[in-house]
């Protein structure tokens, strides 16, 4: 159980009565109760839930693991938990003594820690700030981290945790490649590039995939004998849509590679909907150097070709089995069944650039001064570029030995900007850079100016400070409140906020589970797995509106409307948008939607992709929307063995039921399947359903099981749907959500597991949370404006 | 490190390895195979969540992993069937495990499967894991000291650990898990001329001095916990200097060419039996072309739910997810299940097994040089005893193979250890909680 945990109602009253009543004393008041209602189950005899209270030092200010685990006690006692039903009830004084007591403590624990406990981390750059930092700090578009090994989760489930992000020389080798990559581009030699222009109106032949007109399986497809090998290209076209009654937008696409045999090496540029039956030009920008680009030294494949095509999803990755027999159906007569697009025209262009060399060089390396000499030149050069890349000042001392770096290779090399590239790359793999430093002592101490600006932008960007906060930090006028409420509002409204949503919402809501399911095709035959990439957006602007919007952070409990584009309009058996973008869409009672719990990324990500998996399903609710995840399970869990012959055959909630007649698993599960039930409704895909496909145990073909969703929540309350549960959670758990979404927000926001310490915090930014309806946008403010987030 | 002549000519040698391919060295250099060192290597595959155990006699009995009798006489169950061409340069071990882990949760255990430690306290700190310590004495002689490759790829989280490797200080090291990145790692070509990369090499070196000069200033002004975390980052530069030193000796030595068609360097986590097949085959090309001696690939850890891994087996056709499908391990259906999911694995074993095997190296075959640990930290799931175990190859080092045999509790899975780390030339008297070696193992 984490000790981050939730505080009901109750507990706050409690809370208060201890804060007046005088100090309790352990051996005389606490030890007794203990005694009586505790040991018999947690002592050297039996450690239920891996507890054991009778040798757990009462002394919480000296040791850190008895201090969280008697907050976990404190929870469990709060919640109603402990002792369990079949024991004899705690009273109320006796309860308050348990519960006064481990608040005291704590209490007295949070004042003597005031000054170094709750600390931020050092923290690295994690994978995606690492590439957002990267690509604002050179200006060029490029996948910076391909090679770089996945980021651990921490205990959270969060990727920017300092404690948990951890470094290897492995590591190291990748980001001096990845700078020097980058700057290999970001800096130009030579003189200006030769600009290769080609028009062409007619795709190549190759078998019988070149066309004009772009269905499933034509292309457009055009062939250059010469073409450049770095910088920014363009591919400029003109189309026009035919559209198909009853199905989305056809979806243009571009790609650039070599072969035309095989689907690789070629990279796709993203698509866009056409939407008009009028002739329209489209542009898609991207480097030559992210495409697979012919060999020179070899010739069998001569010629860069690129390709236009029609991405439009349906039927496209979905299983092989599912697919048929894989003859093309070559469209005769009749009205359209599948959208298209035709091509009048395609321009190619690259590569381009307003000046030379391009602005993303002047802005790294100014041009020398007439009169001035070039040790003053690169040195100006440095400043400016560490300063940014270190985000704050550099003085003349830190610059010196990168200043001593260049001027002993640059004998070397014949220019100063190949000097300077290998300079840069070393500012590059520096700690200034990889790392959020931010020097420290003893206690505590507020946050400098530029140390604001970096905190703010990784919070609300995971990227490096723009200009703006860059100027406002120069001017020491970040720490003015008035001038830090509007850069949030700023910040939140600029674009790259999404970056923010996709990283918290992501990890908070574990958006990333639909991959790791694998949908069973026997099961659901008609199943896309395109539509895995579209459930997770479904959630994610479904974040993004209620953020942006200022709406409730209870609509992610039970909502009236929700995102959805096309595809996955379609699947949820809804009328939605015509097109791949995300639109808000109104939901009835019928449609059996709203709410973040009847999201297929969420149903999915939480089966078994032949059925759902209440137990999963539970436990995702208990670690995300209540922020009190379930321990985890004992080293040797037993079989849930089938004694009973028809165990194959029961129905989930009845096996469940079977499950939690084992008094091994009672202990903990009774606090955990109820949740999963009423989500039963919904199968593997996320759809609605009244029945339950098993495949027979004998012979071929599918059982079929009712849907049983009526259960009993560990509180007594009986629950008989998914509405139900939903209306519960509404009612009854509001302020645990709104309690687990500030803990989850905060945690994200500091780069660090919460500590006991941290608890009044989270319980006043609750507090104002819920005051200010739910909505996100003041909680960011006062997260930010917490002196936690301001001192390190 | 001093080069060996022969190093040079004999990469020079090595064609389309994707192919057989004959060792032409020999005779060109005339030298005969007494003269030559041998190679010794290890290499550990692990697989999560154990193996199908039904207890039962009836039909399902024929998917116990474990052979039915003990001895040279041994007879393979149904998923290990695949190894008999290879049986007499393997030994299937039972009833091993590691004291420590039989402690610790029936999941948590893949992190030590090679380093036999004690998880303690809330930092759950590691030792280090047999491979790394093999490769720090014994790594010298290669392009690369060692080779950590894993499903999931990085270091993932403490107990559920996305890599076998764990450094001298307890570090996990990140294990490689995309294909392309390993076969551009071990054979990918430069671009630029040698004298360019040299100049590269000797920047990086200068650079990386002046960097970790400026990051003990840096470290001065950071609190106490802060410190210890940038240790970490110290602890890389000096690393990878010594990785760019090494890159600077091997620079004059061309990379090995390999032939890349028939490897799917595209493969990933959408296309399981490729990308496995993939891995195992940029293992072997990496043996093969000397480039490591020392090698590690998980298979899949068991953390359910995180590991891309978990879905393989229903992706492949074995109905079931990874952690599913080991709940069955004696239930009628389940054992069968399971016991096709297990040889699936034993295939790929045996695949690479045999590729080494097809190819000669001095007087014996590159499996005879190449000790290979193939197995798993659970028996069933939740289990952390009984650790279902080959060991094979390294018949030229001094292991002696052909027999099923079975141990007590009383028999640490170290003692297999210490007698690997022996044969390679090691001398060892303890690793961990060691008692002694298995001499049934030993020629």
């Amino acid at each position: 159980m984490s000790f981050t945990q939730i505080l009901t109602l109750p507990l706050t009253i409690l809370w208060s009565v201890s804060a007046c009543s005088g100090a309790i004393d352990f051996p005389s008041q606490v030890l007794p109760v203990l005694e009586e209602h505790c040991f018999k189950c947690h002592d050297e005899r039996k450690q239920k839930g891996k507890l054991r209270l009778d040798t757990l030092s009462p002394d919480l200010l000296k040791n850190r693991i008895a201090a969280e685990t008697w907050h976990d006690v404190r929870d469990a006692l709060n919640l109603g938990e402990m002792p369990p039903e079949e024991e004899p009830e705690l009273s109320r004084e006796k309860r308050q003594v348990l519960v006064g007591w481990v608040n005291q403590e704590i209490d007295a624990l949070i004042e003597a820690k005031k000054g170094t406990g709750g600390r931020v981390v050092l923290r690295r750059l994690n994978r995606s700030e690492y590439q957002n930092t990267m690509r604002d700090l050179l200006g060029i578009e490029h996948n910076y981290v391909k090679d770089f090994p996945p980021e651990s989760l921490s205990e959270d489930g969060f990727r920017n945790d300092g404690s948990t992000l951890q470094i290897s020389d492995l590591q190291m080798e990748y980001y001096l490649k990845a700078a020097r990559e980058g700057l290999r581009k970001a800096i130009v030699l030579g003189p200006k590039p030769k600009v290769i222009r080609e028009e062409f109106t007619k795709t190549v032949k190759d078998k019988n995939r070149g066309s004009n007109i772009l269905d499933k399986d034509q292309q457009f497809i055009v062939k250059l004998m010469e073409y450049p090998e770095e910088g920014e290209v363009i591919i400029r076209t003109t189309v026009r849509a035919e559209q198909a009654e009853n199905r989305g937008y056809p979806q243009l696409r571009a790609a650039i590679g070599y072969r035309a045999d095989v689907q690789a090496p070629r990279e796709f540029i993203k698509s866009q909907d056409v939407v008009s039956e009028d002739w329209q030009e489209f542009e898609f920008r991207s480097r030559i150097e992210n495409f697979p680009l012919p060999s020179k030294t070899q010739s069998k494949f001569p010629g860069l070709l690129v390709w236009l095509d029609n991405a439009y999803a349906e039927g496209r990755d979905k299983p092989l089995k599912a697919r048929g027999n894989g003859k093309k159906q070559k469209q005769t007569e009749g009205p359209l069944t599948y959208p298209q697009i035709e091509v009048q025209s395609m321009e190619f262009i690259g590569p381009v650039f307003e000046q030379w060399p391009p602005k993303h060089h002047t802005a790294l390396i100014a041009p020398r001064k007439s009169g001035e000499n070039e040790a003053a030149h690169v040195s100006k050069i440095l400043t400016k570029f560490m300063s940014r890349a270190f985000r704050r000042p550099v003085d003349r001392s830190e610059t010196l030995p990168y200043l001593k770096f260049y001027q002993s290779i640059r004998p070397t090399l014949t220019s100063l900007e190949e000097a300077m590239q290998e300079t840069f790359a070393m500012i590059l793999i520096s700690p200034d850079f990889l790392y959020l430093v931010e020097p420290s002592s003893e206690t505590k101490r507020p946050l400098n100016d530029w140390e604001m600006a970096s905190r703010l932008s990784y919070f609300l960007w995971s990227t490096m400070p723009d200009t703006q906060l860059f100027k406002l930090a120069r001017e020491k006028k970040l720490r003015n409140p008035k001038v830090l409420q509007a850069e949030i509002e700023r910040m939140i409204s600029d674009e790259r906020s999404w970056q923010f949503i996709e990283q918290f919402a992501d990890q908070w809501l574990d958006l990333g589970a639909v991959q790791r399911v694998a949908v069973n095709p026997n099961y659901y035959p008609k199943f896309d797995d395109a539509l895995k990439t579209a459930m997770r957006q479904e959630s994610l602007h479904f974040f993004e509106e209620i953020f942006q919007k200022d709406l409730s952070a209870l609509n992610f409990i039970d909502s009236k409307f929700t995102m959805l584009n096309e595809p996955l309009a379609k699947h949820y058996g809804l009328t939605g948008p015509r097109g791949s973008s995300f639109e808000r869409v109104d939901l009835n009672t019928k449609d059996h939607r709203g709410g973040i719990l009847t999201h297929g990324s969420i149903l999915l990500g939480n089966s078994t992709g032949e059925d759902s998996h209440p137990v999963k399903r539970a436990v995702w609710i208990r670690e995300r929307l209540l922020d009190d995840p379930p321990s985890d399970p004992p080293p040797n869990v037993p079989n849930l063995d089938s004694t009973n012959p028809d165990f194959a055959n029961l129905s989930v909630r009845d096996q469940l039921a079977a499950h939690r007649e084992e008094a091994s698993c009672k202990d903990c599960h009774r606090g955990i399947d109820p949740w999963g039930i009423p989500m039963e409704s919904y199968g593997g895909d996320g759809l609605w359903r009244d029945k339950i496909l098993r495949e027979k145990t004998k012979g071929k073909g599918m059982n079929k099981l009712p849907v049983e969703t009526e259960t009993t929540l560990p509180d007594g309350h009986e629950i008989g749907n998914i509405a139900d549960l939903k209306s519960y959670l509404l009612e009854n758990r509001k302020d645990q959500f709104a309690r687990a979404f500030t803990s989850k927000l905060l945690t994200y926001a500091l780069g660090r597991r919460l500590e006991i310490t941290d608890e009044k915090d989270v319980e006043g930014l609750t507090g104002k949370f819920i005051a200010n309806n739910f909505r996100i946008k003041p909680l960011i403010q006062l997260v930010v404006a917490s002196e936690t987030f301001q001192t390190k | 490190m001093s080069r060996k002549p022969w190093h040079l000519h004999r990469r020079t040698f090595l064609r389309g390895a994707g192919a057989t391919l004959a060792l032409p060295f020999l005779e060109c250099m005339g030298a005969s195979a007494k003269t030559l060192p041998r190679p010794k290597r290890f290499c550990s595959i692990y697989f999560p969540y154990g193996v199908s155990l039904p207890r039962k006699k009836d039909d399902s009995a024929k998917w116990q992993w474990f052979p039915d009798a003990v001895g040279r006489d041994y007879r393979f169950n149904e998923s290990l069937k695949c190894l008999e061409p290879l049986r007499e340069h393997l030994s299937i071990l039972g009833g091993l495990s590691h004291p420590h882990g039989r402690k610790i949760g029936g999941h948590d255990s893949a992190d030590i499967f090679l380093t036999a430690a004690e998880l303690k306290g809330g930092q759950l700190k590691n030792s280090v894991s047999i491979d790394q310590l093999m490769a720090a004495q014994l790594g010298d002689d290669t392009r690369f000291r060692s080779l950590s490759l894993s499903v999931d790829g990085g270091v993932g989280e403490a107990t559920r650990s996305s890599t076998l490797s764990f450094s001298r200080s307890g570090q996990p090291v990140p294990a490689l898990h995309n294909p392309r990145v390993v076969f551009n790692r071990l054979f990918g070509k430069e671009d630029r001329s040698l004298e360019d990369q040299r100049q590269e090499l000797q920047n990086s070196e200068n650079m990386l001095d002046l960097v970790l000069d400026h990051s003990k200033s840096v470290r001065r002004k950071l609190g106490k916990q802060d410190q210890n975390k940038f240790d970490e980052y110290l602890q890389s530069v000096r690393q990878i200097e010594q990785r760019v030193e090494r890159s600077e000796r091997w620079l004059d030595v061309p990379k090995p060419q390999v032939n890349a068609a028939g490897l799917h360097l595209d493969a990933d986590d959408k296309t399981p039996g490729e990308l496995i097949k993939t891995m195992l085959d940029l293992m072997y090309l990496a043996i093969q072309t000397d480039s490591t001696r020392f090698l590690t690939y998980q298979m899949g850890n068991m953390n359910g739910a995180t590991s891309i891994a978990t879905k393989f087996p229903s992706l492949l056709g074995f109905g079931k997810n990874q952690h599913t499908l080991a709940h069955g391990w004696n239930k009628p259906r389940g054992a069968e299940a399971l016991g096709k999911w297990d040889r699936f694995r034993a295939q790929q074993l045996s695949y690479f097994l045999q590729r080494l095997q097809d190819t000669p190296e001095l007087d014996g075959t590159l499996l005879d040089h190449t000790m290979v640990l193939y197995g798993s930290s659970n028996s069933n799931t939740h289990n952390n005893t009984n650790y279902p175990l080959v060991v094979a190859g390294g018949d030229e080092l001094g292991l002696k193979h052909g027999g099923y045999h079975r141990f007590g509790s009383d028999v640490p899975l170290s003692n297999l250890f210490v007698t690997m780390m022996n044969r390679l030339g090691m001398p060892t008297k303890n690793f961990v909680d060691s008692t002694g070696e298995i001499t049934e193992l030993i020629a």
